[in-house]
């Protein structure tokens, strides 16, 4: 990589300037505590209401004061214990030779962090790295290897017990928030017997058609990947960030990225959806949505390798005169033409799966007549074609991890 | 007096003037020499050699070769420059998968054309003398196989008449032996040796081991913390120089 | 790689059984050249009818052959593929890695591959006779007749005498590669009804569309929809808490599970291998199965709603960490299993403090993975009935045509959805980096 710094002929940083690299340390673990307990009370004020008023409500004051009390709360766990940010970033509150802080050290520290923390001036205008709520209470921020510790039992410090506190409220506030009701589940498969047994006595002379589906459902993930393997290989070398130096290759690199990670985010579905409504219903917008998001994520893959490459031979080549092109050529290719049809291999079987269920919006192949089939209740037909969805990827699954597995 | 490679004042700086990889060096290669530079480990041997055919690009000065100006020279300039000098690794720097004898054939990049080069298309001299130099160095027989299936030694070699194609002028070696056993690593050398008396090659190598040095070297320059602190004969370094060199602490390990 | 713990354990093999083994792999390579021909051959017909206006498929894509015309391509299938294996090398024979040889480790003449070409027919006519005659080192008739042998690659590598390789796009198999490729590029053009004409001609009224999606509208991002009883973020927070749910449960009961479907740890008795066979059995059906089809039977089930969608990611998600959990298992190294074993650790011990410690941030990954692929699905699992941030989609996707702004809402979402899915994507990639 090009070093372009000239020894001499550059100036330190102004010092206020470089006070912010003091500050980033305290001020992500602030961050970290306000969040976490902004978020804890969240859930608990939700879990409380649903139960105590039957109101989905996630706030018990106004949001205003709840931001207050928050902020206080974080800067009091902050100053008197352990908090879950300072355990993340690995800093403590110590005196200057690394013993635990007193009582009225923290209390001056807290108080006077309202008028120099919370505004960030402390941070900006210090002295030697102290904030002023430091040098008042002749206390620093260390990394947490400095300060002697007591070895206490997670349940008697204050961020691991946080940290289970929080845990356990998500947790039942998602058996609310997603209306877990076991009741039905147990009720319910006694009333929806007939449901059942239909469903456990697949209709067979649906076999033939299944098939042809099927085959239907294959070639649409084969085009999808096969199209996506011919776009996604060049673009892998534009996101591949050993590749692309320079202000122009940056950029490029940058567009690249963020792209494919939008593309990537969107599921195939809810692109068929988009595609459907292109060109109409059939296989066609399911290969269209396969190809789209199959190509986002090759490129991801493809372009991770390509940035672990082995720099040795790349040297080497260059060492004898190649080209840039030679470079790639013979260095580089030889590389990762494993690695890449190893990938392309695992995008096909993933491709596989995703056009079984694209039939859900449309996307035509077995997915399509299995909604066909649900939705007019006819449960023996359905399971027959979810029975044929099952072979094609269990036999789909098995055989590209065992070619890939002879391939790396 | 006909210098082949002239070094002035080549400085390497990295990580915002934190670390000085070379400092300030200046020194020249007399055509058909065989320089030993050595060193601890970190005084700077790899960055230089890498430094005059710019793998990595020095931070200030100049390195002259054959009367062209390397550090200021353009792309293609560049190019041609390299092509003349030939480079082996500490870690062979084989691509694993290809053949041995494309290995080899990678040697003569820099005089292919890029549309001959990318179909892979070698002409049948070339690939006779690929095949002349792998007999050269005494594995013909390997020519077809893998290149990671080779030994160590083995591989170095492949790497050497990877450099024999390219029929350069000057030949660096990055620890060449480093990774290979005594034994292998004489051998190694005395390839290196015939290219250097019979071909002519003039020599640029790295070496951890003293005894080596001596035993092939012309002339020596030592390197500590990226300056030179010893440039001469082999048979000069005394006790008091070794100590210099390598520091208080170090005693000579013999390579018999 | 998982490690496979050695059969012979437990189930020993006979002498004679053995021969029968190196056959398998040579069944097999010859049934999957047929079956290459096969495919070739229906492509043909395929064309046929495109081109030459036959019908010998027809237009559901079956295969509508007269009477006298399928014992044809039966016949001429087989004799391709028996062509393959005593001429060339295909794509059978390299994916199972073996080679032609002769009995002394060379190459086999033209007259020796007709000979063998010859009596496999004999072979196989008489099929049963010519396995129960199977030599001791698992030469068959046609083998011993033309004294070659299949061997596998590895063993006669350093045999053979050394002959230049060619290009890999020059050899049978690769040709043969690129031939299956290559008609499966157009028979699937012709399948999937690919019609880029479609594409151009209606991308007006399209680029309609895509200007609505690139100008969301995100009046509904915090205020519900009255008729929806729903907003954007609360849709949100539905599907990651659905996602959340299904992974930890999901996760929890895989976990001991794992285990029986771990064959160092069950594979030490008849019952061992029979619960062992089940859980894998379990594993793969259910993962077979995307969690949005179990989705339409447990909204049957409970009803629509988030709760159908939690029960339908928890059963993929545990077939599927039971899966990635159980490899994990097998593979772990047994260094630390002994040494606890020989302090006298009960085989609770050993588990306890050898496997589970070498297996935890492993499975720590896995569960973080699984999770963001959970909440990928959760977002599109409302579809079905499953509740979630795909509700509010699907519902303004149908209100186009009623609504104005609809695709502008939808757009809303998918911003949404878009947002959510990379920052959690980065979060767990950046702790999944920390965890190994």
């Amino acid at each position: 990589m090009k070093d372009k710094y000239y020894a001499g002929f550059m100036r330190d940083m102004p010092a206020w300037m470089q006070n912010f690299r003091h500050l980033r340390k305290p001020l992500f673990a602030f961050l970290v505590d306000f969040l976490s307990l902004i978020y804890t009370w969240t859930i608990v004020s939700f879990i409380y209401n649903t139960y105590a008023h039957g109101v989905a409500s996630y706030t018990t004051l106004p949001w205003w004061l709840m931001l207050i009390v928050t902020v206080e709360a974080a800067a009091l766990w902050e100053n008197f214990g352990v908090s879950v940010g300072m355990k993340l970033l690995g800093i403590r509150i110590a005196t200057a030779d690394g013993k635990r802080p007193s009582m009225l050290a923290c209390v001056v520290r807290f108080l006077v962090w309202h008028v120099s923390g919370l505004p960030l001036v402390g941070y900006i205008l210090t002295k030697k790295g102290l904030a002023w709520h430091d040098l008042a209470s002749s206390l620093g921020v260390v990394s947490h290897e400095d300060v002697e510790t007591r070895r206490l039992p997670w349940y008697r410090q204050s961020w691991s017990l946080a940290v289970a506190f929080v845990l356990l409220a998500t947790v039942i506030a998602a058996f609310l928030v997603t209306r877990v009701d076991w009741h039905a589940l147990i009720t319910n498969a006694g009333r929806t017997a007939n449901i059942w047994k239909a469903f456990l006595s697949p209709d067979w002379s649906l076999l033939g058609d299944g098939f042809r589906l099927l085959l239907v459902t294959v070639f649409m993930a084969f085009m999808a990947t096969a199209f996506g393997v011919v776009v996604a290989v060049p673009l892998s070398f534009l996101a591949a960030r050993n590749l692309t130096q320079g202000v122009v290759g940056r950029t490029v690199y940058i567009t690249v990225r963020t792209v494919t990670s939008v593309i990537r985010s969107i599921e195939p579905i809810i692109w068929a959806i988009i595609f459907v409504v292109w060109v109409r219903v059939g296989a066609f917008p399911g290969v269209m949505a396969l190809l789209v998001h199959s190509i986002a994520d090759l490129i991801k893959l493809y372009s991770e390798r390509l940035e672990s490459i082995d720099p040795g031979p790349v040297e080497a080549i260059r060492a004898t005169g190649g080209t840039k092109l030679q470079v790639i050529l013979y260095g580089i290719i030889p590389q990762i033409i494993n690695p890449y049809l190893s990938f392309t291999l695992y995008r096909w079987d993933i491709n596989v799966r995703m056009a079984t269920i694209i039939g859900l919006v449309g996307g035509g192949g077995i997915g399509q007549r299995l909604m066909q089939y649900t939705r007019v209740w006819q449960w023996s037909q359905a399971s027959m074609m979810m029975l044929l969805i099952m072979l094609v990827v269990w036999v789909m699954d098995y055989s590209s991890s065992r070619l890939r597995a002879r391939l790396m | 007096m006909d210098h082949l490679l002239t070094v002035e004042n080549l400085t390497k700086v990295y990580a915002r003037g934190e670390v000085l990889a070379l400092n300030d060096m200046s020194f020249s290669v007399e055509k058909g020499e065989f320089l030993v530079l050595i060193g601890l480990s970190g005084s700077g041997k790899s960055t230089l050699l890498r430094c005059v055919n710019r793998l990595i690009e020095p931070t200030a000065g100049t390195v002259t070769f054959d009367g062209v100006d390397v550090t200021r020279a353009s792309p293609s300039e560049l190019r041609r420059v390299r092509r003349r000098m030939a480079m082996i690794f500490q870690h062979f720097n084989l691509v694993k998968r290809s053949t041995v004898l494309t290995n080899v054939l990678s040697g003569k990049l820099g005089y292919m054309s890029p549309w001959s080069s990318a179909a892979h298309k070698f002409s049948r001299s070339d690939i006779n003398k690929a095949m002349a130099n792998l007999e050269r160095v005494g594995i013909p027989e390997q020519a077809y196989k893998r290149a990671d299936e080779l030994s160590g030694g083995q591989q170095q070699r492949v790497g050497i008449a990877r450099a024999l194609m390219q029929a350069p002028d000057l030949l660096m070696a990055d620890e060449p032996v480093s990774a290979l056993d005594p034994a292998t690593s004489h051998s190694v050398m005395q390839h290196l040796e015939v290219m250097n008396q019979e071909d002519g090659v003039t020599v640029m190598t790295s070496l951890h081991f003293l005894g080596l040095a001596r035993r092939y070297g012309t002339r020596i320059l030592a390197l500590k913390d990226g300056q030179i602190v010893y440039g001469g004969l082999p048979s000069d370094i005394d006790e008091v120089r070794f100590r210099e060199i390598y520091g208080e602490e170090a005693e000579e390990v013999g390579v018999r | 790689m998982a490690k496979r713990p050695k059969k012979s354990e437990f189930g020993r093999f006979n002498a004679s059984l053995e021969r029968f083994a190196v056959l398998r792999s040579r069944a097999f390579a010859f049934f999957l050249d047929w079956a290459a021909w096969g495919y070739i051959s229906y492509a043909v017909m395929y064309f046929l009818n495109q081109y030459w206006y036959t019908w010998y498929v027809d237009w559901y894509g079956t295969l509508v052959l007269p009477a006298w015309g399928w014992p044809i391509v039966v016949l001429a299938t087989l004799e391709l593929a028996i062509l393959m294996h005593a001429f060339g090398h295909g794509i059978g024979m390299s994916l199972f890695g073996t080679k032609l040889v002769t009995t002394d480790a060379d190459y086999p003449t033209r007259k020796q591959r007709w000979r063998r070409f010859l009596w496999m027919h004999a072979s196989l006519v008489m099929l049963p006779l010519t396995l129960l005659r199977t030599g001791q080192d698992g030469a068959l008739l046609h083998d011993r007749r033309s004294e070659t042998r299949m061997r596998a690659w590895k063993d006669v590598k350093d045999v053979l005498p050394a002959r230049k390789p060619r290009a890999w796009i020059r050899t049978q198999s690769g040709i043969m590669t690129l031939v299956l490729i290559g008609v499966t590029f157009w028979l699937g053009w012709e399948i999937t009804e690919i019609d880029l004409g479609m594409l151009f001609s209606r991308a007006g009224m399209s680029a309609r569309i895509w200007k609505d999606l690139v100008n969301p509208d995100f009046v509904h991002f915090f205020q519900p929809d009255p008729m929806l009883e729903q907003s954007i973020v609360q849709g949100l927070i539905e599907s990651i808490f659905i996602a959340l749910l299904a992974t930890l449960m999901g996760g929890i009961i895989a976990f001991p599970l794992s285990f029986l479907g771990a064959r160092n740890i069950m594979g030490f008795s008849p019952l061992g291998w029979f619960v062992y066979a089940i859980m894998r059995a379990f594993f793969n059906i259910f993962r077979s199965i995307e969690s949005i089809l179990w989705a339409v039977i447990f909204a049957v089930w409970v009803g629509f709603g988030p709760f159908a969608g939690v029960l339908a990611l928890t059963l993929h998600t545990f077939a599927a960490l039971g899966k990635l959990f159980s490899e994990q298992v097998e593979g772990i190294d047994p260094g630390p299993l002994e040494a606890i074993a020989s302090t006298g650790g009960r085989r609770v011990d050993v588990v306890l403090f050898g496997v589970i410690p070498q297996i935890v941030p492993s499975y720590l990954a896995f569960s973080l993975y699984r999770w963001d692929i959970n909440i990928r699905m959760a977002t599109v699992i409302a579809l079905v009935g499953g509740g979630g941030i795909g509700r509010v989609l699907f519902y303004y996707k149908n209100q186009v045509g009623f609504l104005s702004n609809a695709w502008n809402q939808v757009g809303a979402v998918v911003v949404a959805i878009v947002a959510v899915i990379w920052l959690l994507d980065y979060i767990s990639g950046r702790v999944r980096e920390k965890i190994i």
